[in-house]
């Protein structure tokens, strides 16, 4: 007799369509209708949306939350020779983000929140350095307050990388209003996602939403005027009318997640074998990714697969220790906290559409594994 | 002032009419969505084989714009910070856009009589900084490629296309995109072959190159894991991909259409003898006209006039590259590209989509004479 295996994937954005596609075709249909579909009216409603959502005054539609990045650096003249300051455990665009900027990127460790160490950014600032990018990993905002205070003390800005935090609010401050500028991504795979690449960018300062405004339309003032050479890096009307939807239902998405987050450190806080994510009074995290870290890691994540469970890791190997930042000059031990988290991290199966019956048979399927290690 | 005749709107935009069909996309789009593969998926992959395909080449990239393609095709080869690109002030902010974004500094040469780069001109800005020339098939004309290709390669100088005007032309049978190390087009839904958003193409026949572009496109990751070079994220949507299938299918049309539309305007101007000029057709050059622009005496009145009369005419450009403010840091000054910079006062592009009919070709032209010989 061949054994049912339950197949939870990691993700299955498939899921979400389903229940709202209705929704989805018409708001499609609409602006097929009027063939607007570049920086159309849904970019604006947008726009306006998502501000509002973070307590910004200014948000500004681009094509890809690396786009968002590039853009900030350059709204705020940031460039060659310049130094900017970020984690080395991000996903790789926060880094290719400064480096095309014509920049270099100084990375610092992270703590155990899997976010930059506060502590250790000072010791990394130099008169040449322009900008700190905390990144708001995993969807818990970075620690916040003391970077606000070293980029006034030196007089630098900060760039939120809040491309995997929407919704994430630091002392009930949304991300993406904190520093000079926030970067997001609606990337199909992240909590509020659009039907292929989009990004955008949220600020209060007049001044910097007005250049972007001409910096992602290829630097053009009107139609004759160019101001900038610049790149073109617009959101999709139609991806902004497939957002304009699925914003309405980011609060309901994102307490899923908290809640399945919570079923699974409630039910894994006995053991030893698992480190839960921290939680606390000041971080309102919205779990993109739920990431633990545990011991024999890749045994687990074998274990998982072949009882149906997919999980991922987010990242085997941190970006100071890819072949591409050879030139950076770092290596092995240069940040001991992302390297090690890197060995033992594991993400698992997060989405709001999990029913109760799956985070139970995953919650299982772990436990068994850690008692067959046990009684071995 | 109105002319005393029947007004016919002959408009420039013609999107709205591409829709008579849309339960035929929406069912598309319906199954893309409900299956979830939004990034580099199974649609893009077919739209970039018949790109490759009627491209006449090994390879095709789907990036997110055209100005991406000409970005991404000079990092392929390794264009970047102090580096020189020679092109023509004669184009669309986006070639100068693309070479800026590699650190690379734009140095351009005078266009000639088609609207494209003057070949004759090339070699005399060429230094040991120039890594690339970028010609522009601007209008859907074709540039006199044997000549580029002849200095390109007694210079070792790799060429990079900027095809974003000229889907479907081809110079002696050879399609634009196909002679240079890469051709770059753009599926801006303005463009002759268009998608619902912003997308591009990058064609080649260097597999080498393929496989850089397939990783620089992708955030340099050559797996889910590693990460072998600074990349973009600059991947042309699935979802755009699934317009994009659909729409290839009536590109010959589309194309024949607006050659016989420029035709019939050539024909007529020629005959009428009027101060409006259609350039030199070159033997051997199958021009799209994605725009038809000519030149002409009066342009700014001529303007006013058609569009007093709802024929929507439009400039392309009224300003050369080299004048433009964000050009101040190269030097350049008034006088330095006579020729685009006489055509930039007296260009002017009269709708010649494939929408038209003939009433509104014969109404365009009435108009234009009746506005030189009132």
């Amino acid at each position: 007799m061949i054994k049912h295996i339950r197949k939870i994937p990691y993700v299955d954005i498939g899921l979400q369509h389903r229940a709202i596609s209705k929704e989805l075709l018409s708001e499609i249909e609409k602006v097929i209708n009027h063939g607007q579909f570049v920086l159309g009216k849904e970019v604006e409603l947008f726009e306006k949306k998502l501000a509002d959502l973070c307590g910004v005054k200014f948000s500004v539609g681009v094509n890809s939350g690396t786009d968002a990045l590039i853009l900030a650096l350059q709204v705020l003249g940031i460039g060659h020779g310049d130094e900017v300051i970020t984690a080395p455990n991000s996903f790789v665009s926060t880094a290719s983000a400064i480096k095309l900027s014509g920049a270099i990127p100084r990375f610092v460790d992270v703590d155990n929140s899997y976010n930059i160490d506060p502590s250790q950014i000072e010791k990394q600032i130099t008169n040449k350095t322009k900008a700190i990018i905390p990144v708001h990993l995993t969807g818990r905002p970075a620690d916040m307050f003391p970077i606000i205070e070293l980029s006034k003390k030196y007089n630098i800005s900060v760039i939120e990388d809040a491309a995997q935090a929407i919704m994430g609010k630091y002392h009930n401050k949304p991300v993406g209003s904190i520093g000079d500028i926030g970067c997001f991504s609606f990337h199909p795979l992240k909590t509020l996602n659009a039907c292929g690449d989009a990004g955008a960018i949220t600020t209060n300062n007049k001044l910097i939403y007005e250049k972007l405004l001409v910096l992602r339309n290829l630097g053009l003032k009107n139609r004759s005027n160019c101001e900038y050479w610049s790149m073109n890096s617009r959101l999709d009307s139609i991806q902004a009318s497939i957002l304009n939807v699925k914003i309405n239902f980011i609060e309901e998405w994102t307490s899923a997640r908290r809640k399945n987050a919570d079923i699974y450190n409630k039910s894994f806080s006995d053991m030893n074998e698992i480190t839960l994510p921290s939680e606390n009074d000041r971080n309102y995290s919205v779990y993109h990714t739920y990431v633990i870290q545990v011991e024999k890691r890749d045994e687990l994540k074998e274990y998982l697969n072949t009882n149906g469970i997919g999980t991922a890791i987010h990242y085997p190997v941190p970006i100071h220790l890819q072949s591409v930042a050879n030139d950076l000059g770092y290596n092995k031990g240069s940040f001991p906290k992302a390297e090690k988290q890197s060995k033992n991290i594991i993400s698992l199966p997060i989405y709001p559409e999990l029913k109760d019956d799956d985070l139970k048979y995953i919650i299982q399927t772990i436990k068994r594994f850690y008692q067959k290690n046990e009684n071995r | 002032m109105k002319i005393d005749k029947k007004t016919i709107p002959t408009p420039f935009s013609y999107l709205d009419k591409q829709f008579s069909a849309i339960d035929l996309y929406l069912d598309d789009i319906k199954k893309l969505v409900l299956s979830g593969d939004f990034t580099l998926g199974k649609e893009l992959e077919k739209f970039e084989e018949s790109f490759a395909k009627i491209s006449k080449v090994n390879y095709a990239i789907g990036v997110a714009s055209g100005t991406e393609a000409i970005t991404l095709s000079l990092k392929s080869l390794g264009v970047g910070h102090g580096d020189e690109v020679i092109t023509t002030p004669t184009t669309f902010v986006s070639t100068v856009g693309a070479i800026v974004a590699t650190g690379a500094k734009p140095v351009f040469v005078d266009s000639e009589d088609g609207f494209v780069i003057d070949p004759s001109k090339i070699e005399t800005v060429i230094t040991n900084k120039t890594k690339a020339i970028v010609p522009v098939h601007y209008t859907g004309n074709v540039a006199d490629m044997p000549a580029i290709m002849s200095i390109a390669n007694s210079y070792k100088l790799p060429v990079i296309e900027d095809s974003a005007q000229a889907i479907g032309a081809s110079l002696n049978n050879k399609p634009v995109g196909s002679w240079g190390s890469t051709g770059c087009f753009s599926f801006h839904p303005l463009k002759n072959l268009n998608v619902w958003g912003d997308a591009g193409m990058i064609i080649t026949n260097s597999e080498e190159i393929a496989n850089k572009l397939k990783i620089l496109r992708n955030n340099g990751l050559i797996n889910r894991d590693e990460v072998d070079i600074y990349g973009h994220n600059s991947r042309l949507d699935t979802l755009q991909a699934v317009i994009g299938n659909r729409l290839i299918k009536t590109m010959p049309a589309i194309t024949q259409s607006r050659i016989e539309n420029a035709m019939k305007y050539d024909s007529a101007f020629l005959k009428l003898k009027l101060p409006i000029i259609p350039p030199t057709r070159r033997k051997g050059v199958k021009h799209v006209y994605h725009l038809y622009m000519l030149r002409c005496e009066k342009r700014d009145e001529l303007l006013e006039y058609l569009n007093d009369n709802q024929i929507e005419a439009k400039i392309h450009y009224p300003i050369p590259m080299h004048l433009q403010k964000a050009s101040y840091y190269l030097g350049y000054k008034e006088g330095d590209f006579p020729k685009s910079e006489a055509d930039s006062k007296c260009i002017i592009t009269l709708p010649a989509h494939q929408h038209l009919n003939d009433d509104q070709i014969e109404y365009t032209i009435q108009t234009i004479e009746d506005f030189y010989c009132k």
